[in-house]
């Protein structure tokens, strides 16, 4: 009779599989960064668009790369990619219409 | 009607260019004049005119007949001429204009010029004509920040990424040891180690091991700090977090006793025990220190009874308590585990929550953030004790008295959440059985054999009529009863 410290802990017999985890209303709980940057990155970009304003379009540039970083595994990367298409969107359109150089707010 | 029409022309142009000095072109008098016997005379003089003063002439579009309209040049020089087609004045033509029609007209350039004798101020040419990449700074500045954001992306992922491998680098070989696999994404058709991590983000990865005595399986969750996110990193700078590694083993239901257990950092207790359903449900008391037992300030207790932490408390676990204390955030044992409270929209849930025998430890990186390779040696002597306590959650056992406070324990958390869902599970039995009937009469309704249809009826009525009766037969013992 072998002792417990000798004996290998290890029973090939018992093996259960990886199930990942339900993705229930949790993620949205634990983290809401990237789905309030995602909001906050399209209606800058709206925002600049309408209303012509350099720096809102440039910060819903910003707005997407930190929904970008911040993403979860399960995010869709449609939506990353079409909120950041918009801002680019934006930016440029905004020069476009109108070339001089964005003045600062103060 | 080609003179007439380059006239009306020359008669716009000039009426754009000056307003005042055409008092005696507007009269109507003089445009009266200016009939078609007048436009051959006209035509002359114009011609003239040309001829004499070919700089300051430009020709309109219709300019078949040579006639040709001064545009430019002095005002009283276009004035003159016509003064020369009315009076037909040899004289005027060749002079460039006339004095003494001007003079009062001179005077006012002077007075107003002699009024405003301001010193010459050099306006600065706005930014977007000047044409140099300075007037830009913003722009450049915006795409400076984006270019350090993407940097510290690309930085922090591989800083993200290293830490891990050196986790897995110095843990491996323990955890080969005691599992028989190690490493499994769930998606291979066959049970075989993968030998290598889940990322499941940038900043999370996990790791399943399973095929072990005592337990189903063991999940090692490594969270480290977002450090792909340069605002995170910002954050981190006024409030310095831990990279975290999470450890999460199911027990099989035999292997374990009935019991909850928890002893960690104050701070996490307090947080655990608001969210943790388990912990709110039957450690309701304060964390008590663990002084008594030799463990330091640093770290409390809470417990379901005090038979489970003498039991919990030997001499090996308080050793590991005491020597790793800076790098324990949490321990967590548990036979009545379902993850934190769920707050569900509609009130209470209808049925508890599955429970499963979990033990759950939660483990501070050193570093406080600025964590190297290096510092992941430092957990392997908490994996031993991950180890050990899942071998001590088998051997222990609660004795007579312990085991009947923890069933009394469990039937009473039972018993409240079924008082407090009563009304609603009442409801949901009502629309249960409503569903049955709607169901029962749709299946006579669709039954396509009128005979069985009829049959079907039939039986109904008679189990209706029976409820009816028996109800009826209850309502007059009552009665009886209390008269």
């Amino acid at each position: 009779m072998s002792t417990n410290n000798m004996s290998d802990p290890r029973r090939p017999n018992k093996v259960l599989r990886y199930k990942p985890p339900p993705s229930e209303g949790n993620p949205a709980l634990d983290d809401p960064t990237p789905d309030y940057m995602n909001l906050l990155g399209m209606i800058f970009s709206m925002c600049g668009l309408m209303l012509k304003l350099k720096w809102c379009a440039w910060v819903a540039v910003y707005c997407s790369f930190i929904s970008f970083a911040n993403s979860r595994s399960s995010e869709d990367t449609k939506q990353m990619m079409s909120s950041f298409m918009l801002s680019i969107s934006a930016v440029v359109m905004s020069y476009l219409q109108n070339p001089q150089p964005m003045t600062p707010p103060w | 009607m080609k003179v007439l029409h380059t006239f009306c022309i020359v008669l716009l142009v000039f009426g754009s260019v000056s307003e005042a000095k055409f008092d005696d072109f507007e009269d109507e008098e003089d445009i009266v004049e200016y009939d078609d016997n007048d436009f051959a005379e006209f035509e002359d003089v114009m011609e003239d005119s040309v001829t004499e003063s070919p700089q300051r002439v430009i020709t309109t579009e219709d300019d078949e007949d040579e006639t040709t309209v001064e545009l430019e040049g002095p005002d009283e020089n276009q004035e003159g001429d016509f003064e020369d087609v009315d009076t037909q004045e040899g004289d005027t033509e060749s002079e460039p204009y006339d004095d003494e029609e001007f003079e009062g007209y001179e005077d006012k350039p002077d007075t107003s010029s002699s009024k405003n004798k301001d010193p010459i101020t050099i306006v600065d040419v706005p930014a977007h004509l000047q044409n140099s990449w300075e007037s830009y700074y913003l722009e450049i500045l915006m795409v400076t920040g984006l270019l350090a954001y993407i940097m510290n992306y690309i930085i922090g992922k591989n800083k993200n990424s290293r830490l891990a491998q050196a986790w897995f680098n110095t843990h491996r070989e323990l955890l080969e040891s005691n599992f028989t696999l190690v490493g499994d994404d769930g998606t291979n058709k066959e049970a075989s180690s993968t030998g290598k991590l889940n990322q499941e983000n940038e900043h999370i990865y996990n790791l399943w091991c399973s095929g072990r005595v005592c337990c189903e399986g063991m999940l090692i969750q490594l969270r480290f700090l977002k450090r792909q996110d340069l605002l995170n990193v910002l954050a981190r700078m006024m409030r310095p977090v831990s990279d975290q590694v999470q450890i999460k083993v199911t027990m099989n239901d035999e292997d374990m006793d009935t019991y909850v257990f928890a002893v960690g950092t104050r701070k996490a207790l307090v947080r655990l025990q608001k969210e943790m359903q388990d912990l709110s449900e039957f450690c309701s008391d304060k964390p008590k220190s663990g002084a008594k037992y030799g463990l330091p300030d640093s770290l409390a207790i809470l417990s379901e009874m005090g038979e489970v932490t003498d039991g919990m408390m030997d001499t090996k676990m308080v050793h590991f308590l005491t020597h790793y204390a800076d790098k324990i955030e949490s321990v967590h044992f548990s036979d009545q585990f379902s993850g934190p409270k769920i707050m569900q929209e509609e009130g209470q849930p209808l049925k508890l929550p599955d429970t499963k025998r979990t033990l759950l430890f939660t483990f501070n990186v050193p570093g406080s953030g600025n964590t190297y390779p290096k510092d992941m040696e430092a957990l392997l002597p908490l994996m031993n004790m991950v180890i050990y306590s899942i071998d001590k959650a088998k051997k222990f056992r609660l004795n007579r008295e312990g085991k009947q406070k923890a069933d009394k324990n469990r039937a009473r958390v039972e018993e409240n959440f079924l008082k407090l869902t009563h009304v609603q599970r009442q409801e949901a039995a009502q629309s249960r059985r409503e569903e049955k009937k709607r169901a029962e009469k749709e299946r006579i309704m669709n039954e396509e054999d009128p005979e069985k249809q009829r049959r079907a009826k039939l039986r109904l009525k008679k189990k209706k009529k029976k409820k009816f009766s028996i109800f009826s037969t209850f309502g007059t013992l009552h009665q009886l009863i209390a008269l």
